[in-house]
């Protein structure tokens, strides 16, 4: 390939990744302008720069509590990352490496049933639920997501790549199974428990069909569904709008920054797995 | 206790939480809803459920608004899938050809799929509404006339898969380019060494070669489509005159805005297997085809 053709294509490619990122500069940009100047851009910089948006989705307000919305969707997103990473890993290790009888069966069970699409189990989901009394409650939203296959399967398979030896001289040594799990096998799966953990993270955060079905009250909705709600009643105040998407977005840009790498990556290679 | 039974006992005690949960939240559901598929239950009227048979399915295939709805998916599929396969196809050949670069070019694209559904849709109803949006004011501003981005059948799905792909573009970028960096270099070498242009070394190698990951992207992302409901029923809510109201907005608001939660079970069988039919038929003639 010649020279030309290669800086032409690092070119094209630099702006649409700019192009790409374009829709979230505005964003920012936006939420940072009076109203006025929302609806009459002259330009995409702001004239007057300015909090007020900001302040006024953060100041209280019963139909809209944004801090809330952000509390609950924290509290909903962290409980089902840590329990589905508890849950998982545990049936992983019995699986691969306690050899459970009938363990490779029930995988395979498993993953059949990944292929099952959601929105199957949202009208049973929805009348159980509502027999736990969980509707409108954070458990509706946390506890299911356990069940989910995904962590077994990556986590299990990661497990079989991991040597045993180093698990048979913890055991020599007299370490007991729940030692073993807890000191050497979770440090060696690290990296794709941390993976499975990302994913599972932004996926509670992200999800919108499960808090719009489950929950009933206002201030039991997480962002997703709040900030939905919010746009609905605000419309045309696009200031205010976008400065809610912005609050809701900055988190997962700070843990996507952190973990750049790894998420990309990871999501390369779940693509390769068959 | 021997060793090997105090260890199966150990390892019953690690899967039972996990096996408790998937027996509740998978299992149960899954016979929950076969069950209602074959039930008059509605929750506005309890005391007349009763076994219907298989009457949930004829009415679906007597709907109309059931075939608008699988119609509106379709419609939203067959944009969706080739475009999203070209463009990122594309994408990953440019990035693959960058020597330097490329990772922070990767996290750019990749960066709109952290979103979520509502806040894609927040920012683009902003883009797209047609009093006062971006896309029309910048129409006005160099002397065009402003389009109906949303509120005209012709304009209103190929908006919303615009938005989608902008979404959706970054993860199935990724996966292609992985795939093109496993090429062996040796394998493209040779066949430079040999002359090959660069068109037959698309079409002899590179297609080959990426056809598992291909096919991947193909079926995973068709089994997505068939399931979009956010995109639409929050950029339009379905309209102008349902003509984007999906099949899974249909059964949303089958069973929870006019509590039909047999009827709306029916439909999400019928709607997994004809997405069963899809991927299985896709498989097997990509299985088969490039080769």
């Amino acid at each position: 390939m010649t020279k030309v053709f290669r800086s032409l294509n690092a070119l094209i490619m630099r702006v649409l990744a700019f192009i790409f990122l374009s829709p979230v500069i505005l964003m920012i940009l936006t939420s940072l302008k009076p109203e006025p100047e929302v609806l009459n851009p002259a330009s995409a910089i702001p004239h007057h720069w300015t909090l007020s948006n900001f302040k006024q989705v953060l100041g209280w307000s019963e139909e809209a509590p944004f801090a809330r919305w952000l509390l609950n969707s924290v509290f909903i997103s962290t409980s089902a990352t840590l329990l589905v990473l508890l849950f998982s890993s545990m049936a992983a290790y019995a699986i691969v490496r306690l050899r459970v009888p009938g363990g490779n069966v029930f995988l395979a069970v498993i993953v059949a049933t990944m292929m099952l699409p959601a929105q199957l189990f949202l009208v049973p989901l929805y009348l159980m639920l509502s027999r736990l009394h969980w509707l409108d409650t954070p458990a509706a939203l946390i506890v299911p997501v356990t069940a989910g296959g995904f962590g077994v399967f990556m986590l299990s398979q990661f497990m079989r790549s991991v040597p045993e030896a180093i698990e048979e001289a913890a055991l020599m040594d007299g370490c007991s199974s729940l030692g073993v799990f807890q000191h050497v096998v979770l440090p060696l799966c690290a990296p794709a428990i941390a993976t499975l953990g990302i994913f599972t993270f932004i996926g509670s955060w992200n999800d919108f069909m499960g808090p719009l079905i489950f929950m009933d009250s206002v201030r039991n909705y997480t962002l997703p569904v709040g900030i939905a709600l919010y746009q609905t009643s605000y419309y045309t105040e696009y200031g205010l709008t976008l400065a809610t998407s912005a609050l809701a977005t900055a988190p997962l840009i700070v843990v996507f920054m952190l973990f750049q790498r790894q998420i990309v990556d990871s999501m390369a290679s779940t693509g390769l797995k068959d | 206790m021997t060793y090997t039974k105090k260890r199966s006992v150990y390892a019953f005690l690690f899967l039972a939480p996990y096996a408790l949960s998937f027996l509740t939240f998978i299992v149960v559901p899954v016979c929950v809803a076969l069950g209602l598929a074959f039930m008059q239950y509605d929750l506005t009227a309890r005391e007349s459920t009763k076994f219907v048979g298989f009457r949930n399915f004829s009415e679906a295939l007597h709907d109309a608004y059931f075939w608008a709805g699988l119609k509106a998916t379709l419609s939203y599929l067959i944009l969706m899938v080739p475009g999203l396969l070209v463009a990122a196809f594309g994408m990953a050949l440019g990035l693959n050809a960058m020597s330097r670069g490329r990772n922070t070019v990767r996290a750019l694209l990749f960066l709109p799929g952290m979103f979520n559904v509502a806040v894609t849709a927040i920012l683009w109803q902003w883009f797209y509404n047609g009093e006062f949006g971006l896309f029309n004011f910048v129409l006005k501003k160099i002397g065009l006339g402003a389009l109906p981005w949303l509120s005209d059948r012709a304009y209103a799905m190929p908006s919303i898969v615009v938005m989608s792909l902008w979404w959706a573009i970054g993860g199935t970028t990724v996966v292609l380019l992985a795939a093109l960096q496993q090429i062996p270099r040796q394998i493209v070498e040779a066949a430079c060494l040999d002359g090959a242009t660069t068109g037959a070394l698309f079409s002899k190698i590179t297609l080959p070669l990426m056809r598992p990951v291909l096919l991947f992207v193909v079926v995973a992302n068709t089994i997505g489509a068939f399931q979009v409901f956010g995109q639409p029923y929050l950029l339009t809510r379905g309209g102008p005159e349902l003509s984007t109201r999906g099949l899974v907005q249909y059964i949303y608001e089958t069973a929870f805005n006019n509590y039909r939660m047999g009827y709306g079970a029916a439909m999400s069988w019928l709607l997994f297997a004809i997405i069963a039919l899809f991927a299985f038929v896709q498989y097997q003639f990509l299985r088969t085809s490039v080769s």
